[in-house]
């Protein structure tokens, strides 16, 4: 018993390897997007435009308000509704990345409280402007601050990003699926692809656990 | 004829909502002269400093920096009237800030502190600016502590870093705001001098301060506030020596001790005591 | 459009399976969770079961694990309805997450009350009803609602083995009606409209409960 499943699980392996890969670059992809994204809607958020701080608010409100396969579907269809032909792929980067940028606008948010209004003050009498005190005063300590919680949001963007295997993009998921319909062994097929996911996010919060032990922040 | 002044605020005030904390503020500074804006807490002083380069928007009044007005294009004052970002930072280029808190970037190095006015806002490439940074830490003494962070500073160490990123920019005037206030006492004299050795220097500057015998040392011009308003201003000597106005007696009594010393007959100079 | 009006009624339905799978998983995951974590406490040696327990569930998308429990289980002899087994893992899921929340809730609680507790004798039990349990509650509540929201958006995945919930219903009427961007739409905005809901709801519940806490 024990040769047959070494046996198949050498089928299994280059197939998951596979899935596990898609699922690991859709999400940084999100993940890196998702981060530009929601110190955007930061800054949107705690700006002077009445009108930026309500729509931020609003978007956060709806992406951490509705579940990530419904604003998978409702993306992936609204282009073909208005004619533009959109890859699967880029509609689940731009759906994982539109989702993770509300939950890091937050929590990005608590980083740049947490740095000293004189320092931006210091950074405006400069004259560094708004752009040099974002990129070399503001986000270097933000990143510093927030690199665990962070962590942990990658965490759940792997777990979310399962959906994806909805609109038939071969991640980790959708590879699963695909095997147990090859071998009819469904018990056996997702308890592995679901020790890939325990691998990741396992790996992931390692190291989390590392950084936090060196700043304050956990999951 | 007279010089155009360096700094000059006409009827300046500010007020947070229904609350005046700064009104008809008036100041002439000229290249080379000392002013020392001396008062209680709340009188004003750090809000009228903060209001010299725009960091608080004044809306009432002028400032004008090198003869251009600062802030604002024309008569308006709200908040919708103001200054684009960039031509608020041309109209204060000539003036640099000493805090009271440091506000170093405590993710830079102290070299970078230093540089970073230069690279990112003077648009000076590193190579000279490096040079420049170096200058003006030997200048306040702290060149072996270059590659250091700031936190592994003491905090007089940690002011002489602001002071040298204010100087090294090459400032016309200078602003400072209690520059040692925040310092443990045996830190103070420290920063002093090296204040003290820009002012030999010939450095404008505008600076609020609690060290009353430090101001009436150096300054030219003295400046006492309160409620937001200018009570008395003049040379340090006759103010300190003989105030005009009560309130300023009042304010200087503890550095007179004329209630301490009964037993002296002739009125102490106020200078000495200092 | 006006068809689409005519489906409403079809996705009520389907709000109400929505919120019945997920309130059902949610009352049975906050059982399980607090039995969890009640077991951590006092039975020796279940820590180790409690973090493999998390760990697992925890590590893992809940996608997955519907699969294991619908697809994998019938291998085992444990076949159950889409329903029954969207519940089920929901629950599991859900657990786990409460589970979390109720060992953070009992960690709030000031150690010291309880050495001064024990040193007068009072047993484990009764400390852990008695002392613990109303603080920590009254510090989970406002929590608990967030996970309640959780368990709403979570329910969605279960679409994918047709239990006739929101997301199912959405897709249904595109499939039938082959307009994609309206049904979509109001799915989002029928989720939406949930979780702001229970959301409000839980915290004027959360003020209430802790008035007494907060002088």
């Amino acid at each position: 018993m024990m040769n047959d499943f070494s046996s198949r699980f050498a089928l299994y392996w280059p197939a998951l390897i596979d899935g596990a890969l898609t699922t690991l670059w859709l999400c940084v992809i999100g993940m890196l997007s998702g981060f530009v994204l929601g110190v955007l809607l930061h800054l949107m958020a705690n700006g002077r435009s009445r009108g930026g701080v309500a729509c931020a608010r609003v978007y956060v409100s709806f992406f951490r308000g509705t579940p990530m396969l419904a604003q998978l579907l409702l993306l992936f269809y609204l282009p073909s509704a208005l004619g533009v032909d959109v890859p699967p792929v880029v509609a689940a980067a731009a759906a994982l990345a539109l989702n993770t940028a509300a939950y890091q606008s937050q929590i990005l948010g608590s980083g740049f409280a947490a740095i000293a209004k004189g320092q931006v003050e210091a950074a405006s009498v400069f004259a560094l402007g708004r752009y040099n005190t974002l990129l070399h005063i503001q986000l270097p300590q933000v990143l510093r601050l927030t690199l665990p919680a962070l962590i942990c949001e990658l965490i759940d963007v792997i777990k979310v990003s399962a959906v994806v295997s909805v609109i038939s993009i071969t991640d980790l998921m959708r590879v699963s699926q695909q095997l147990v319909s090859q071998t009819y062994r469904p018990l056996e097929v997702y308890l592995v692809a679901g020790l890939f996911y325990l691998l990741l996010t396992s790996l992931l919060s390692v190291l989390g656990s590392l950084l936090e032990r060196r700043w304050r922040e956990r999951c | 004829m007279s010089t155009l002044p360096l700094l000059e605020l006409r009827g300046v005030g500010k007020s947070y909502g229904t609350n005046r904390v700064l009104s008809g503020f008036d100041l002439r500074v000229q290249a080379g002269e000392i002013v020392a804006l001396i008062g209680p807490s709340g009188s004003g002083k750090t809000t009228a400093l903060r209001c010299m380069n725009f960091l608080e928007r004044y809306d009432e009044g002028e400032i004008w920096i090198d003869g251009q007005l600062l802030g604002y294009s024309g008569t308006g004052r709200r908040e919708s009237d103001r200054d684009s970002e960039a031509k608020v930072d041309e109209v204060r280029n000539p003036l640099s800030m000493v805090f009271q808190q440091f506000n170093l970037w405590p993710h830079m190095t102290v070299r970078e502190n230093v540089m970073a006015p230069l690279v990112l806002g003077k648009k000076i490439p590193k190579a000279h600016a490096r040079e420049l940074a170096d200058q003006a830490l030997a200048r306040v003494g702290l060149s072996a502590k270059a590659d250091a962070y700031p936190a592994r500073l003491s905090g007089g160490q940690q002011q002489r870093v602001g002071i040298a990123r204010a100087l090294a920019v090459k400032p016309r005037l200078m602003l400072l705001d209690e520059p040692t206030s925040a310092l443990d006492p045996e830190l103070v004299e420290e920063v002093l001098q090296v204040i003290r050795s820009l002012a030999d220097d010939g450095m404008t500057m505008v600076m609020v301060t609690h060290e009353m015998s430090f101001a009436a040392q150096i300054s030219s011009q003295v400046v006492f506030m309160e409620a937001g308003k200018i009570i008395e201003t003049g040379a340090p000597e006759p103010l300190f020596q003989t105030p005009k106005t009560e309130r300023l007696q009042q304010f200087l009594k503890p550095w007179f001790n004329r209630s301490l010393t009964p037993r002296t007959q002739a009125a102490p100079n106020p200078l000495e005591a200092l | 459009m006006d068809e689409l009006i005519g489906y409403l009624p079809d996705f009520l339905d389907g709000m109400l399976v929505t919120l019945g799978i997920s309130v059902a998983a949610a009352i049975a995951g906050l059982i399980l969770g607090f039995a969890l974590n009640a077991a951590r406490i006092s039975v020796p040696g279940f820590t180790a079961i409690y973090a493999i327990y998390v760990w697992l569930i925890r590590g893992t998308p809940l996608l997955a694990q519907l699969a294991v429990i619908y697809f994998g289980l019938p291998v085992i002899g444990l076949r159950l309805e889409a329903v029954e087994a969207s519940v089920l893992s929901l629950a599991v899921y859900s657990g786990a997450y409460f589970a979390e929340l109720f060992r953070t809730a009992w960690a709030s609680v000031p150690g010291g009350q309880l050495e001064a507790a024990r040193v007068h004798g009072i047993s484990r039990a009764r400390v852990f009803w008695h002392i613990q349990a109303p603080q920590a509650m009254a510090f989970a509540l406002p929590l608990l609602g967030n996970q309640v929201i959780l368990t709403i958006k979570e329910s969605a995945v279960t679409s994918v083995i047709t239990v006739p919930e929101l997301t199912m219903t959405a897709g249904r009427i595109v499939s039938t009606t082959f307009s994609y961007v309206m049904p979509y739409a109001l799915l989002v905005l029928s989720y939406w409209l949930l979780t702001s809901s229970v959301a409000v709801i839980a915290r004027s519940l959360g003020l209430r409960v802790t008035r007494h806490l907060r002088g």
